[in-house]
């Protein structure tokens, strides 16, 4: 037993893997230390103090240079860019048949809002637990039909929806930068605009976790899920994509989720989900321009 | 560090044993010494300095408490039995001082980390001192041996207890061989695929109880989550005991089991005979029948079984919902006593098990709920008498759905039947093959899941 050990140890063990991961993990942990006593960003993350509406805007500006650019027009507006589709557009309350043909795609936020939502049998849900920009396309889901599984491209592809909520950011906080997420962000909506070409798009606001989650010390903060909501909103069109951010409705005044609302300082729980679907049904899209 | 990380799987594990074995006999002691502070200053290095001043205080106490004074006149004996029991009560009052002070910090201070096992390493100090001073083992002059024997790095985590005596031998002198580590080797491989496995899959439809809330699960629902928590505590813990017992075996030491199927008991009484059975022994030793145990009628067992209870209580934690725990656990315990008298109730085969498994998952929600409020909404779900807020129905056929098979396996391995196949199996080529293939599943496993224990850490 002893020799198939040893085999298995030179055959498939890289030690250098095992060596370099002890060595990060030390680093994290003195980075960790040093982190403990005084709070300090990481360099070339702008900071974000109190969730302040100038610096809000700056670091949003920052971070989607290069994508506002590409995808959204009136980057150059400036002003506030996160409050700024809440002034402008003009939503209705609707019911649940609004999202009758609706697509809702994400993570496990989504999948919270397939068992506590009361939509299951009603719109139709691509969510994944781990789901993140970057593999959303390629992600597997039930196709419908008994046990197959579909990439939600297939699905997109195969079935015409009116809406498409889209909910993914958190688990990629600590993948890439600001940047190269909304880069990614981008080139999906655009994917999927041509996919379905007469939906409108909900870009939904990654959902913040609680000041104490944000404090833990490791990728998830509220200052990065701020920074990249920020960038975020930017590609909201207000034609056919939109941008909701449903955070006021569930975080408090510091800014962080409620920590009544949640276990684990990420997910709400079941009992508070309908606050999110009721901020969904107040802020529908009422006519939309048919396609050129 | 973990024994189910990679840190420790594949680099301590390897590392420790190649130079534990190249070290000489003589200074093999010194090498497990290294290793088991390695291994503690990998968690923490600031509690490194509490654990050296308190070895060193406890070192020379026991040299203390042991002086026999069987040479001295009569007068002297008298003077230094006085002497003895002032610094007994003394070292008994700084150990736990020292425990009560880290537990207090972490439950109602700043919630500052304690340090690694230092519940166990107080009551494994504690044992060694009042062993000695009652005589029933000679005092260590070896400072060393006795850091081994406090600090060995199998059981630091969380157990299994040794009381001094039994491992004194091995302290002194013990085989390191190859058929040793094979067999410890075996024993570790099944302790680690009951944590990774069995533990730390069940787990997550425990923490999505917790995530989605209580309030808003259906009976049934919270009654398979109160079952999928009894069953990850226990892989979890009897699965690090038996990690340990094995880590013990390669070194060369015969540390006890802790854990003997406790879910086939069919009392509260007899479950906590068969769960952490080490801890249950101390507090039998050295609580329980220091103050009379069953020998002195009914009323003052009850009162000695209730002192027995708090103190556990107290050990696991110090939040009000620990003193539930114990205090439920004790009345079923007191009400067995009775019961058990009656003849018609010995016979009884079934419906003991039924209470057993019913009562036992209800108390581990007492233990498992640190909040009071979430305690009484859980209760009041599982006893359907609290109205429950946007349950969703048929939630528990689909945790089954996702779940069954697990739910399956563990209880199977809950069994006394997996431990006979294993024992009467073990040293067959196809079971060690199984087992070289399980440990590098669990790897796998580890490393699919990252650092973290459990999946719930995605979203």
């Amino acid at each position: 037993m002893l020799l198939v050990f040893g085999t298995f140890y030179m055959a498939f063990v890289d030690p250098e893997r095992i060596y370099a991961r002890a060595f990060a993990d030390l680093h994290g942990w003195v980075k960790g230390r040093a982190g403990e006593e005084r709070f300090s960003p990481e360099p070339g993350q702008p900071s974000v103090t109190d969730g302040d509406g100038a610096s809000f805007a700056a670091a949003g500006e920052d971070v989607s240079g290069p994508d506002a650019a590409s995808s959204a027009e009136e980057a150059g507006e400036g002003g506030l860019p996160a409050s700024r589709g809440a002034e402008e557009v003009a939503y209705v309350s609707v019911g649940d048949d609004y999202f009758a043909d609706a697509v809702f795609i994400g993570d496990s936020r989504i999948v919270g809002m397939y068992e506590y939502g009361g939509l299951e049998e009603t719109a139709r849900f691509c969510a994944e637990t781990g789901m993140t920009i970057y593999k959303l396309l390629e992600t597997e889901v039930p196709s419908g039909e008994g046990r197959e599984k579909a990439t939600v491209e297939e699905i997109l592809s195969g079935q015409t929806f009116g809406k498409v909520y889209l909910m993914v950011g958190i688990n990629e906080l600590g993948t890439g930068t600001p940047e190269t997420f909304l880069a990614k962000y981008a080139e999906v909506v655009e994917r999927i605009r041509e996919l379905q070409p007469d939906a409108v798009i909900y870009i939904q606001g990654i959902i913040k976790v609680t000041d104490a989650r944000s404090a833990q010390g490791d990728y998830i903060t509220n200052e990065g899920i701020e920074e990249r909501n920020a960038g975020l909103s930017l590609l909201a069109d207000n034609v056919r994509v939109y941008y909701l951010d449903v955070n006021p409705v569930v975080c408090d005044g510091t800014g962080g989720l409620i920590p009544d609302y949640t276990f684990d300082g990420v997910h709400l729980k079941a009992q508070y989900i309908p606050l999110w679907k009721e901020y969904l049904e107040e802020h529908a899209v009422g006519n939309v321009p048919e396609t050129e | 560090m973990l024994f189910s990380s990679i840190e420790f799987l594949l680099f301590f594990l390897p590392l420790f044993f190649i130079l534990y074995g190249c070290t000489p006999s003589r200074y093999k002691n010194m090498a497990l010494l290294a290793g088991s502070l390695f291994f503690y200053a990998s968690g923490d290095l600031r509690h490194l300095p509490f654990l050296a001043a308190s070895l060193a205080v406890n070192y020379f106490l026991g040299l203390h408490l042991g002086v026999s004074g069987r040479k001295n006149g009569r007068r002297d004996k008298e003077k230094i039995h006085r002497r003895r029991r002032r610094l007994l009560v003394l070292a008994v009052a700084g150990n736990l001082a020292g425990l009560v002070f880290f537990k207090v910090r972490e439950t109602f201070g700043s919630g500052a980390e304690m340090p690694l096992g230092i519940s166990f390493y107080t009551f494994q100090m504690l044992s060694y001192l009042i062993d000695v001073y009652r005589g029933d083992a000679p005092r260590e002059r070896s400072l060393v041996r006795l850091a081994d024997y406090a600090l060995l790095f199998p059981r630091m985590g969380s157990g299994p207890i040794v009381r001094y005596p039994d491992i004194r031998g091995e302290l002194a002198e013990r085989r390191f061989g190859l058929e040793d580590i094979q067999s410890g080797l075996k024993w570790f491989v099944v302790g680690l695929s009951a944590k990774v496995l069995l533990a730390d899959r069940i787990g997550i439809l425990w923490q999505e109880a917790q995530t989605a809330g209580f309030v808003s699960l259906s009976t049934p629902m919270i009654w398979l989550s109160a079952i999928a928590y009894s069953m990850k505590l226990y892989f979890d813990f009897c699965g690090y005991s038996v990690m340990a017992v094995g880590l013990g075996r390669m070194l060369g030491f015969r540390l006890p089991e802790n854990f003997r199927t406790p879910y086939m008991a069919r009392t509260v009484r007899d479950f906590y005979r068969r769960w952490h059975i080490t801890l249950g022994k101390w507090f039998c030793r050295y609580v329980y029948i220091p103050l009379g145990g069953s020998r002195r009628g009914e009323l003052r067992t009850a009162a000695n079984l209730l002192c027995v209870w708090l103190l556990t209580a107290l050990w696991h934690g110090l939040t009000p919902n620990f003193l539930i725990w114990g205090g439920v656990l004790w009345l079923c315990i007191v009400a067995e006593r009775q019961l058990g008298r009656i003849p018609a109730v010995k016979r009884l085969k079934v419906l003991p098990h039924l209470y057993l498994w019913a009562v036992i998952p209800v108390t581990w929600m007492c233990f498992a709920i640190t909040d009071l409020g979430q305690l009484g909404v859980c209760l009041g779900r599982m006893f359907g008498v609290l109205e429950g807020i946007n349950v969703r129905s048929g939630d528990w056929i689909d945790a089954l759905r996702r779940y069954g098979l697990l739910f399956a396996a563990s209880f199977a391995g809950c069994t006394p039947v997996v431990r006979g196949l294993y024992r009467r199996w073990k040293d067959c080529r196809l079971v060690e093959l199984l087992l070289v293939v399980l440990f590098w599943v669990c790897v796998w496993r580890i490393t699919v899941e990252g650092k973290n224990p459990f999946m719930y850490l995605h979203f």
